[in-house]
This record gives structure tokens, sequence and C-alpha cells, in this order.
């Protein structure tokens, strides 16, 4: 109803548009002005040129999506805000990678959590409040519904993907000496084969479901590929697959090819192999799935290069002879072996890309991951032509998802750029990433490490300027630096003698949650108080200092308390020295005694400095005592400049005069306490 | 590779031959298993075999001695050799090894260590070479037999008895050490053997002698491995690219007849459906903004689709305009007063009614109309 409604006031609109466009030519200037109707106004103009009525087409039919499309096309995104995903809830925008992964997470999860309670509970959903009923909100039938011993029962257990109940169901059939058709046992055979005879938990097939977040999903499937051995649930010895399959009375190909195709799925290799064997014994030709499937556990079938090489390559031939013609996923698989042939794998690898070019089949993204990692893989890196070639045809093309490899290649990529320190490569990249949907093979984890390599480089290579331009656009709305992208970043600025932008970097450090960090910390400071700056800078140095002082002595109970060194303790006290904070700089300086560290000539020259511009004859005397009851060599020298340099009154000169005598420290301890009273 | 295994086995024969047989054996646990049994069975026989090799490496020692003139620096380079010799094989087997599953390893190591217990009673010389090769026996001093047994191999070489005795048994002792490492550290161990290894395998490669294919086969894959890693990077890549070279030649492309006829198969199977499910997933990204959400939501179903183009209620041929400006239809009444503002405001509710056809609509304004006729009078006189 409300739809309807919504409906209705949207047909007034698009009269309304209609009719501004038809407005004669007196006030077309004002359309024209208006960037965004410019296809108005281009109507306005063909009106008054041809003096023509528009004809609406009687009927004109749009996608549903089209109007969608279009206006989602003019939002761009927002470089100072988080993902949309998290802007429902301003309490929780992610400050750094670890946030925003939680929280993408437990939103996902939130989805999953409410989706299996309405398929646990389906009776209490049975209520249809919508109208028309919107299906993807209501609860499935997953109970079977057709009862007793039957085929049809049967086939409807498959299709509901009851492993188990099938698993029953077909022996009590069999049993009762009713015959099942082939068919239906191949299915069977297909159902216990893909779940390596496990049941199909529901929490595994959300997994698998498209619509859910690709960045969580991805990382237990990506291991498995990657993996020496798939994982998950393993191929058992005469589970029921093998003994179905043993039991039948007539098998076919597809019988063969779907046992092959679990055994190598779930981590029986060996056993794969035979079965192959068996279905060549057969007769049987294999499909090109099953060949895809063959393909990739050859390393797991041969130890050495050579011999997975030559196994890959009888596998091929067997395709050619029995006439099955190969597809994308047989060279990307052929390809994924090759990565794990050594320089078997690189002398072949190009034969092969030859090979899909001569059969006219377009290489996906995952055939170039493939290739790259063959190539560009290990300490000896090969000259750019290969991966400059590869960036070509990427360039050129918009591509669309069709090996689940295919998400790799923009990390991998980036990653060899990285290596080679080739910037204008990395760019190049990069353009080939924002080509038209290809930016979507990035989910949240690749497109993490992909921005932070790619910082990284840029860090390395390019301009202050630049760098500082990117890490606006970039940092917090698109990807969220790591540690080392900002350790990068403050040489980066230290290179190009910008330690100016270094209080924004700090704030920023807070914002990602790496204010604890001790070699950030560390860094940070050395940076600030290496060389003396403008006053300004040295103010808002010392306001940084102050934070990282206080980040230091807050204690919350999670977080175990973040020591003192030596270098951080003198690298405060002169930040506060020089921006003339003589306070402060002193309470730095009586930590150097509590944790007993020793503080450099430089902190105690700079420190004088300040007490000498502020005025503060009692803290240089302090200093003076400090040094001493440290046991400082440069302790004479200062008290050489305090008394030259300071005018002390008499008191104070008796005071700096009876330090030299007690070079003990606790004697000059209780001196100080009395000093300051 | 296998050139410089072939070197030492021409230098000093026959037993080289055996030892690299017993050597390479173990490492693939099944051969080593068998190499026990076999020498169980036939002990006193590989006993001859190996003494004639001594004797064979004894003329090969006189040779180079009598080449070099002093004997002292011959019978130490003789000793050298061989305790090179048994690092090298030591290394090699270290690389066959780590190119296993651990599991695979540590059955390997049971099997081996079963092998030296049915060797060790019978043979002492057997055991000698089982003993220098693998790394079994951990922990134990070097058994009295051991030492009986390279005194034994001593004294079949002429020069410097003494020398060569203790410097065979020095070696044994330093196996027996790198072995205890080995139990210790594990992989990280067997990485630095290998590593070890690297660097020696370049002295003898120019030594070419023939040697059994066996030992070629097993040594091959280390060649295969090593070799195009170090040559390739300026050799071959600098002129790779994707644009020439041969291809495999393996397929021929098929017809189009052929293609479709391939196409036609039968419903998809589960596997069919998750692979596309997979690949769907690889492209899922979250919405990125408003737009996009209701995209998604439209997708799912979850709202109204937008009626966007103009056939909708075109089914009783009537289009939308007429459903939605009812102005046309008020000409008959006055142009204002509180009739016209009434009749508006009916005209406005029936435009944003879905549910009335343009029939229905105009009839119902038609209605007013009759009614307002009808009341002209009564309303005139108010």
């Amino acid at each position: 109803m409300a739809a309807r409604r919504l409906g209705a006031s949207s047909w007034q609109q698009v009269v309304l548009l209609s009719r501004r466009c038809c407005l004669p030519g007196g006030r077309r200037e004002r359309y024209r002005c208006s960037s965004s109707n410019t296809a108005l106004g281009k109507t306005v103009e063909n009106s008054e040129v041809t003096q023509e009525e528009i004809v609406l087409p009687r009927r004109k039919i749009w996608d549903k999506l089209a109007v969608l499309q279009t206006l989602a096309s003019t939002v761009n995104r927002d470089p100072t805000a988080a993902h949309y995903m998290f802007q429902d809830d301003p309490f929780l925008m992610p400050r750094n990678a670890a946030n925003s992964r939680l929280f993408s997470l437990s939103k996902e999860s939130g989805r999953n959590a409410a989706k299996y309670i309405i398929k646990q509970f389906p009776q209490y959903f049975d209520k249809t409040f919508a109208e028309p009923n919107i299906p993807c909100l209501m609860p499935e039938t997953l109970t079977p519904q057709i009862e007793g011993l039957s085929e049809e029962a049967l086939k409807e257990r498959i299709h509901l993907r009851r492993v188990k109940d099938s698993v029953d169901l077909f022996d009590q059939l069999v049993q009762a000496g009713t015959p099942v058709s082939l068919e239906t046992t191949n299915s069977l055979l297909d159902l216990l084969c893909f779940y390596g005879d496990g049941e199909s938990t529901p929490e595994k097939e959300d997994l698998e479901e498209p619509g859910v977040n690709a960045s969580e999903q991805e990382a237990p499937k990506r291991e498995f590929q990657r993996g020496s051995q798939p994982s998950g649930s393993r191929w058992r010895e005469n589970n029921n697959a093998e003994r179905i399959f043993k039991i039948m009375p007539e098998r076919n190909a597809h019988s063969y090819c779907t046992m092959i195709r679990g055994m190598v799925k779930h981590g029986a290799s060996a056993k794969a192999y035979d079965m192959y064997i068996g279905l060549l014994n057969e007769r049987h030709k294999a499909d090109v799935h099953t060949f895809n499937a063959l393909i990739t556990a050859v390393p797991y079938l041969k130890e050495r290069f050579l011999e997975r090489w030559e196994l890959a390559k009888v596998f091929l031939n067997h395709m050619a002879q029995q006439e099955v013609q190969p597809n994308l996923l047989t060279f990307n698989a052929l390809l994924k072996t090759l990565r794990r042939c050594g320089g078997v794998g690189r002398n072949m690898a190009l034969l092969v890309i030859k090979e899909m070019e001569a059969l006219d089949i377009e290489p996906s993204l995952a055939t170039y991951d493939h290739l790259l990692f063959i190539f560009y893989r290990g300490a000896d890196l090969c000259p750019s032509g290969i991966i400059s070639e590869v960036l070509g045809d990427v360039g050129k093309r918009s591509f669309t998802p069709q090996d689940p490899d295919d998400a790799n290649f923009f990390a991998t990529a980036m990653q060899v750029c990285c290596d080679l320190k080739d910037i204008k490569l990395a760019y190049r990249l990069n353009k080939a990433m924002e080509k038209g949907d290809n930016w979507k093979f990035l989910d949240m984890d690749r497109l993490n490490a992909y921005w932070s390599k790619f910082f990284s480089l840029l860090c390395m290579m390019e301009q202050i300027d630049v760098v500082l331009k990117w890490y606006k656009e970039m940092s917090s709305s698109l990807f969220y630096p790591t540690p080392k992208n900002i350790l990068d970043l403050l040489q980066a600025l230290d290179a190009a003698n910008h330690l100016e932008v270094i209080p924004s970097v700090w704030e920023d450090m807070k914002q990602l949650g790496f204010n604890r960090r001790q070699d950030l910390l560390e860094e940070l400071l050395s940076l600030m108080s290496r060389e003396r700056h403008p006053d300004e800078i040295q103010l808002a140095f010392a306001k940084c200092a102050e934070e990282i002082k206080a980040v230091h002595e807050q204690t919350r109970r999670e977080q175990s308390l973040l020591e003192w060194t030596g270098s951080t303790l003198g690298h405060v006290a002169l930040l506060f020295s020089r921006a003339g904070r003589t306070q402060e700089a002193w309470n730095m300086m009586e930590r150097f005694q509590q944790i007993s560290r020793i503080p450099t000539d430089q902190v105690m020259d700079e420190f004088l400095n300040c007490a000498k511009k502020t005025n503060c004859p009692d803290e240089a005397i302090k200093l003076v005592k400090l040094a001493a009851s440290l046991g400082l060599p440069s302790s004479q020298r200062l008290k050489n400049r305090t008394e030259k340099e300071f005018e002390l009154s008499e008191k104070q000169k008796k005071t700096l005069e009876s330090i030299k005598s007690d070079s003990d420290s606790s004697d000059s301890d209780s001196d100080s306490d009395s000093d300051r009273d | 590779m296998w050139s410089r295994v072939r070197g030492w086995g021409g230098a000093v024969g026959g037993s080289c031959r055996l030892a690299a047989r017993l050597l390479a054996g173990p490492a693939s646990g099944r051969e080593a298993a068998g190499v026990a049994r076999l020498e169980g069975r036939t002990h006193s026989k590989i006993q001859k075999l190996f003494s004639t090799s001594s004797v064979l490496s004894t003329e090969k020692d006189e040779s180079t001695a009598s080449k070099d003139s002093t004997t002292e620096v011959a019978s130490k380079s003789t000793a050298e050799t061989p305790k090179q010799k048994l690092l090298d094989i030591i290394g090699n087997m270290k690389v066959e090894v780590s190119y296993r599953k651990k599991l695979q390893q540590l059955k390997t190591r049971e099997i081996k260590k079963q092998a030296t217990n049915k060797l060790e009673g019978p043979d002492g010389k057997g055991s000698i070479l089982q003993k220098t090769a693998e790394d079994t026996q951990r922990g134990k001093p070097l058994s009295p037999e051991l030492v009986e047994a390279a005194s034994a191999v001593a004294s079949f070489l002429p020069l410097n008895k003494k020398q060569t005795e203790s410097e065979l048994i020095a070696q044994l002792r330093r196996h027996e050490e790198t072995t205890d490492k080995q139990k210790k550290g594990g992989t990280i161990n067997i990485r630095n053997v290998i590593s070890e290894m690297a660097i020696k395998r370049q002295s003898p490669a120019q030594r070419g002698v023939r040697i059994s294919n066996r030992i070629s086969l097993e040594l091959d894959e280390d060649g295969q491995r090593i070799k195009p890693e170090r040559l390739s990077p300026q050799s071959f890549d600098s002129r790779r690219s994707l644009k020439v070279g041969r291809r495999l030649n393996i397929f021929t492309k098929a017809s189009t007849e052929t293609e479709n006829a391939l196409k036609t198969v039968s419903s998809p199977t589960i596997w069919d459906l998750e692979f596309a499910k997979e690949i769907a997933a690889i492209t899922a990204q979250p919405p990125r903004n408003g737009f996009e959400e209701m995209i998604q939501w439209t997708k799912e179903g979850i709202l109204w689709e937008f009626p966007i183009d103009n056939e909708a209620g075109m089914e009783d041929d009537a289009e939308f305009h007429e459903h939605i400006f009812l102005e046309k239809h008020l000409e008959d009444f006055p142009k204002q007063g509180p009739i016209r503002h009434f009749m508006e405001l009916v005209i406005c509710g029936l435009s944003k009614n879905p549910y009335l056809s343009v029939k229905q609509k105009i009839e119902h304004i038609e209605w007013f109309q009759k009614y307002f006729e009808e009341k002209k009078e009564l309303l005139q006189e108010i």
C-alpha cells in the first residue's frame, strides 16, 4: 500500500519533470545553469529548434533498478566518513582496522542470527504481514513433505540437502528391494561428495551465500585453497559415498566424475587418481570439471616438480583424446599447479598462456594472479616485463568473476609492485582496479592489504605533497593505516623535512589506537625533538608531548602500564623545555631518577636554557642537584653555567655551593625536598 | 647435480655406489626397508662387496699417492674425500626428507630405526654405513663395534692407519652430533644442512664420471629445483613475454558445433550451484550508499520496485496520466467557491487511489456532479 502511494507520487514527479521540459524557451537559461539537468536542457533546446511536441512513447520499459543505479552512480565516496555500513550508529563508527572488522562482523553475524532463528523456529513466523508477501523474509520449508519409502521422498531429501536422511532412506530402499534409478543415485552421490559425507549444516551454507558480506566468509575458504592440503571435512575411508558407489548396480561416467571431484575436494587425491584409473578402465569419459579437479590434485600426487608437470600434461592429453574441451578453469587449475612446480612452472607458464590464447579463452584475474605468483615469488625478482604486460592486459578490460581465485589478483599485484619498488606500475594497477566493477574484487581484508602496501610504496617513492594528498583521501574512509604505514609516513615526512605535520599525524595515531605503540612513539618523539623548530611548531610539539605523557600515566584496568624508556622521557622533557614549559619539563626530569635512567647532556642543556629563558633559577639549581645525584660528568659544567648565567640570591648561591660536597644521592634528595618547601 | 655424485662415485668405486644406494634409499622409507631386508638376508655378500670396494679405493689411493709423491698429503686427501662424501650424502638425504610432510618424515625415521636395528647385529661394516648415513642411534656413545669397524676400514688403507682410523671415528662423532642437534632442533636444522649443502654443491660438479641411474633419479629433483631459480632471473626472463613464444599444442580449437553440443547438458548439479554461489561471493560487496542498499533490497524482493515505466496500469487501457490528472473532469463544476474546493479535494484523493479504475473515478466525479446538480436550488437558497 505504502509503496503504491509512493508510486503515485512519483508519477506526479515524473509528470512535473516532463512539464518542465516543455517550458517555453524564455526560461531555458535557468535550467541550463543547473548542471545536473543537462539532459533536460537538451530536450528544451530541441523543442525550441523543431517546435515539435514531444511524443511520449506509449510503452517504455526500464529495468527495475535503472533509476536506483543512476542515482547510486551520482554518490561518491566521502573521504571524511567511514563506510556506509557503519553509518546507522555514530557510536559504532570504527576507528581502526580491528574495530571495523569487528563491527562489520557483528553486523553480519546479527543478520545471520536472525536468519538462524527464522530457520530454526519457522512455526513462529507463519503470519504474512506484507502485502504482497516478501518471500525472502519468510522461513523456507526445510522439512521434507513427502513421507514413506519411495524414490520421490529420496529425491526431495536430496534436494533439501539432508545428507543423513537421504543416506538412511537410500539404505531402506535398497533393503526393501526397491530399485533406485541411476539418476537419483548419482544426485545422492553428488550430495555426499560435495559435503564430504558430513551434514550440510546451516552455518556452512550461510557461509556460501552470496549476499553475505564477502570479507568474513572468504577467509576460511582461502585458507583451504592455499593450504598444502585442503582442510575442513576430510574424506574418510569407506564413507557412505564410497559404500554407495560400490553397491551401485551400474555406474556411469557421472558417478565416477562426482566421486573424483569429491575426493579431490576433501583431500583424498591419491584415491581420486585411482578412481580416475577406474573410470578409464570402464571406458568412460571424464568431464571437464573432473579434469580440472584432477589437475588441481597434481601437487599432492607427485613430489617432484618435473613429475608434477608431466602428470598434469598426461591429464591434458587425456582431455584432448577424450575430446573434452578445456575451459578457463582448466588453465587456471594448471597454472595453480605450476605455482607449486618451481622453475618448471616458470618455464611452462607462458606456454600455457599461449595455449589459452590459441583456444580463444580469455584469461581471468586468477590467471594473471597465478602468473604473477609464478614469476615474482621469492627474493630473486624477475624484471618488470611480465607484470607490465599483465597490467596492460588487465587495464583494457573490466572483469567479471569467473574463478574463486580471481579475488587475489589485485593484492598480489600490489605486492609485486611493492617488491619491485615501482610506483608507476602501482599507479597503473590502481587505475585498472578503479576501472568498471574491478574494485569489487577487493573484500575488506584484501582492501586493507592492498591500500596499505600501496601507501607504503607511495611513502617510499613519492613527493611528500602527493603522499599527503593520498593519505587524506584514503585514510580511514577507504582503509585503516597499519602501524607500519604510519611509520612509513613519519619517515617520508622526515625525508621531505615536513616535520610540522607531525601533530596531525599524532591525532590520527590516537584515532587509530596506535597511541600505545612503543615503536611509533619512539619514532614520533625522536623526530619531534631532533632539531629546534620555530616557536609555534615547538608549542604544537609540546602539546603532543603532553598527550604522550598522559598516555604513559593513565592506568586503565584492562591495559598494562606503558613504561617510560630513557629516550622517550628525554624527548618529552626536551620538547617541554623548548616550549618553555619549565615546570612540566622539571617533572619529567624528576622521573629520570624514579626509573633510574640517565638523561643525555642535550636534555640537561636544553632544560637549563629553558630555565634561563623563563628565569627560574630554582629549577636550574634543582637540575644541578639532579645531575650531581645521578653522578653525571656534566654536573660540574652545569653548575658553572648556573653560576654564570643566572642571577642567584645568596641563599640560592649557598645551596648551589653545597651541592658540590654531597655527591651522595640520598642527601641531595632530602636537600631538594627542603628546597621545595 | 648428479654429475658430482658421479664424480665421487667413480673416484672411490663400488663402495660409494653401495653407500649411495644405502643412503639414498632410506630417505624414501619403503626402499630403506627393502634394502635392509635384502641386507639382512645376504649380508655376507655385501660384506664381500664392501671389502672389494675398499680394495678399489686403496688402489686409487696408491695412484694418487704416487702422483703426489708425498704420502702424508695423499693419505690426508683420501681421508678428506670420504668425509666430504659422507657430509654430502647426509646433506642430500636431508633435502629429500625436507620435501616430505612431517608425518612421512617421522614414518621414515621409524623405518630407518628398524632397518638399522636389523643391520646392527650381524654386520659391523654395514652398520658403519648405516650409522654414518642415518640419524639413528641417537644419544649413545659410539659403539665399540663401530670403532672396531672403523679401524678395520682403516687397515685396508695402507697409509697412515692411525690417522685414517681417528679421522673416521671423528667423522662418526660429528654425525652423532648433527643427529642430536637435528633431533632437538627439528626442521631448522634440516634447513641448515640444506644451506650447507648448497655451498658444497659447487665444487664436485666438474667431476664427470658415471653413476647408476638410480641415484641420478633420486637426486634429479634437486637439480631441477635449484638450477632454474639460479639461472633464470637474468638469462631467461628478460626476454620472456606474454606475446611471443610457443604454445603447448595439446588442444585444438573446438568448432562451434561441438561447443553448442556441449552446452546442452542436463540440470545443474549441486556442484554447479555451489560454484555459482562461490563465484558470486567474490564480488559481493556491502552497499556503499543508500541507493545501493535500495538496489540490494530490490533484488532481494524486500523493496517494491520503482514504478518507473509508464506501462503500469495499462491493462485497463488507461494511462497513468488519466489516473492522476482529473482536473479536466471538473469543467462542469463552478469555477470557484466551496463546491469547487470540495471537488478539488475529491480529485486529489482519487488521483492517489490505486484501487479504482479510471472509469470508476470518472463515475465517482459524475456522481457528485449529479448530486450537486440536484441540490443546486437548495444550495443557491443558502
